[in-house]
């Protein structure tokens, strides 16, 4: 599915003395099949972005085209709801959008409010709860008495229900702990090769991104300064900090070595294949 | 060093559930301690324990005054304090009078207010934003906004509870440099709950609990080698930790080495 950014701006409160620019200039193809990344500090506009994929947000400049939807300013889009159910989007914090008394209710909501046309609404909800690693015993659970990890889930599940071509994380890492963002990676892993689903991440977890990312989009001043492959982007090291955006951690450690000892160890993905790299060059 | 917390026989009920049983733990003044745990363990049951927000059995002391009603104002008055959510506690209509608020509740004069906000205001290069709204900003300058407040206070004691979780990776960096900067020259005691075992490098102590219970406590070169158990917890270890036990395990190093300049310079000699 298509999704290209066309000189798109945003602005808000546009002509009233609370606008704001957070956006300009944004010429961009998101890569089909691939997880996405997009990179910024806090307040660079990454949320902005991706909210207008969707639709929950006009472009205030230019337009982007999804699929055979044209977003754009004063124009009015014919079945927006088919579009949200095409491109889903896992809010940042999303347990703090629950109100249901049960997880089957929560779930169940969105499809309803969708007007989804299913005659098995608990097969199509035990499958998606399936998909992201929970049971059936979930169904009647209370959604705030589940952990932060489990909430997360379940927030993922609401959206595949939908079956989306494009899903959305906004910050999916946010407030989790160690072992929920590994299980949260292997969820989105799954989705994009087992389900072929387009990804598309916001976050500034610099190491989220290195785990995951296929392509990445660097934020910067309202601007994409920078994109290109995982590999690409992370090996620019200059350029990122440049951009005040730091490195992973097992590039910042080769790129030490190579400042201070002049030894270049090349781009690692994986501290076994640093470490043999350093018995190299050590020994 | 004095203990500026004692923790004696803490016990602590939730929904009938006990949280913490006959619970005990000593903080020595001008440490910097890491509290992690997986989420749900604890951690930010026990630093609301400490700021009086929950009824419990036991004694805790802070600052040789013992935790009770009639303390409690002079106690607080000793602890800066930043939680997750921010907004919650935000106020004030401008970052300047956010951060003057809590220092009008202690009738300090206003020429000081000014003169500490200016402090805080520069330490945390915050001053562009001082007439905006602190709802109207990001997720990572409302952080820093908190922690202005918390830190105009002049506390004894700083209290992180998952405090830097929003802020981007850089500013987590810099803010950890400021708060170690205040730890070493006005020998401000932190304690930093969070389930981020990354900014354990930068403290001193770690104490990693679960279910209420202290699990691992001591120096961190010490207690992040006991990688099992942080495994076994869900906790991972931070990247410099994991690289060390690597390295330790090939003969290339012979000690935790959490720095990574020294790292460098330790295995290129």
């Amino acid at each position: 599915m298509e999704i290209k950014f066309n000189q798109v701006g945003y602005c808000y409160n546009e002509q009233t003395p609370l606008q704001k620019e957070v956006l300009k200039d944004i010429n961009i193809a998101i890569i089909e099949g691939k997880i996405n990344g997009i990179f910024g500090k806090s307040g660079s506009g990454k949320t902005t972005l991706v909210e207008m994929i969707n639709a929950l947000l006009i472009p205030t400049v230019g337009h982007i085209k999804v699929d055979n939807y044209i977003i754009e300013k004063n124009k009015k889009i014919v079945n927006v709801n088919t579009l949200r159910c095409k491109v889903g989007i896992v809010f940042e914090n999303p347990e703090d959008q629950f109100f249901n008394t049960t997880v089957k209710k929560e779930i169940e909501f969105g499809m309803k409010y969708f007007n989804y046309k299913t005659d098995k609404i608990e097969d199509r909800i035990i499958d998606a709860l399936k998909m992201v690693g929970l049971d059936e015993t979930f169904l009647e659970r209370d959604p705030f008495s589940l952990s932060s990890g489990e909430k997360r889930k379940v927030a993922i599940a609401s959206i595949l229900t939908f079956n989306p071509k494009v899903i959305i994380f906004d910050e999916p890492t946010l407030g989790l702990d160690y072992n929920s963002k590994v299980n949260l990676i292997r969820i989105i892993k799954m989705l994009k090769n087992k389900y072929n689903k387009t990804i598309i991440i916001t976050t500034h977890d610099v190491d989220l991104l290195h785990q995951l990312a296929d392509y990445i989009f660097v934020l910067h001043n309202k601007k994409v300064v920078m994109e290109g492959n995982k590999n690409d982007i992370f090996s620019r090291v200059d350029e990122l900090k440049k951009y005040d955006l730091p490195v992973p951690k097992i590039i910042e450690f080769a790129n030490k070595v190579y400042i201070q000892k002049n030894i270049k160890m090349g781009y690692r993905d994986d501290i076994n294949d640093l470490i043999k790299d350093i018995y190299r060059y050590v020994k | 060093m004095n203990d500026l917390i004692i923790i004696k026989d803490l016990t602590f009920c939730y929904d009938k559930e006990y949280i913490f049983s006959r619970f005990n733990l000593n903080i020595k003044e001008n440490s910097w301690v890491t509290l992690v745990g997986p989420n749900g363990s604890g951690k930010s049951t026990l630093i609301k324990i400490l700021l009086g927000l929950y009824k419990f059995d036991g004694y805790i002391s802070i600052c040789q005054k013992i935790l009770n009603t009639e303390n409690l104002r002079e106690i607080r008055s000793k602890i800066g304090v930043v939680f997750e959510n921010p907004d919650n506690c935000f106020v004030a209509e401008t970052v300047m009078d956010e951060i003057a608020f809590s220092l009008e509740n202690l009738e300090i004069p206003k020429k000081e207010i000014k003169k500490r906000i200016i402090e805080v205001a520069n330490l945390l290069r915050i001053t562009n934003i001082l007439e905006k709204n602190p709802h109207a900003l990001s997720g990572g300058q409302k952080q820093l906004v908190a922690l202005a407040s918390a830190l105009a206070l002049e506390p004894k004691i700083l209290i992180l509870d998952e405090a830097l979780t929003k802020i981007d990776n850089q500013d987590k960096m810099r803010i950890l440099e400021i708060i170690k900067q205040l730890h070493h020259e006005k020998k401000m005691t932190i304690v930093n709950a969070t389930h981020d075992i990354e900014e354990a490098v930068y403290g001193d102590d770690i104490i990693v609990i679960d279910k209420g219970k202290i699990v691992l406590k001591g120096p961190k070169e010490l207690v992040l080698k006991e990688e099992k158990i942080f495994r076994e917890l869900g906790l991972g270890l931070p990247f410099m930790a994991s690289l060390s036990l690597k390295l330790q395990y090939y003969n290339l190093i012979d000690k935790m080495i959490l720095d990574m300049d020294e790292l460098v310079n330790v295995l290129w000699k």
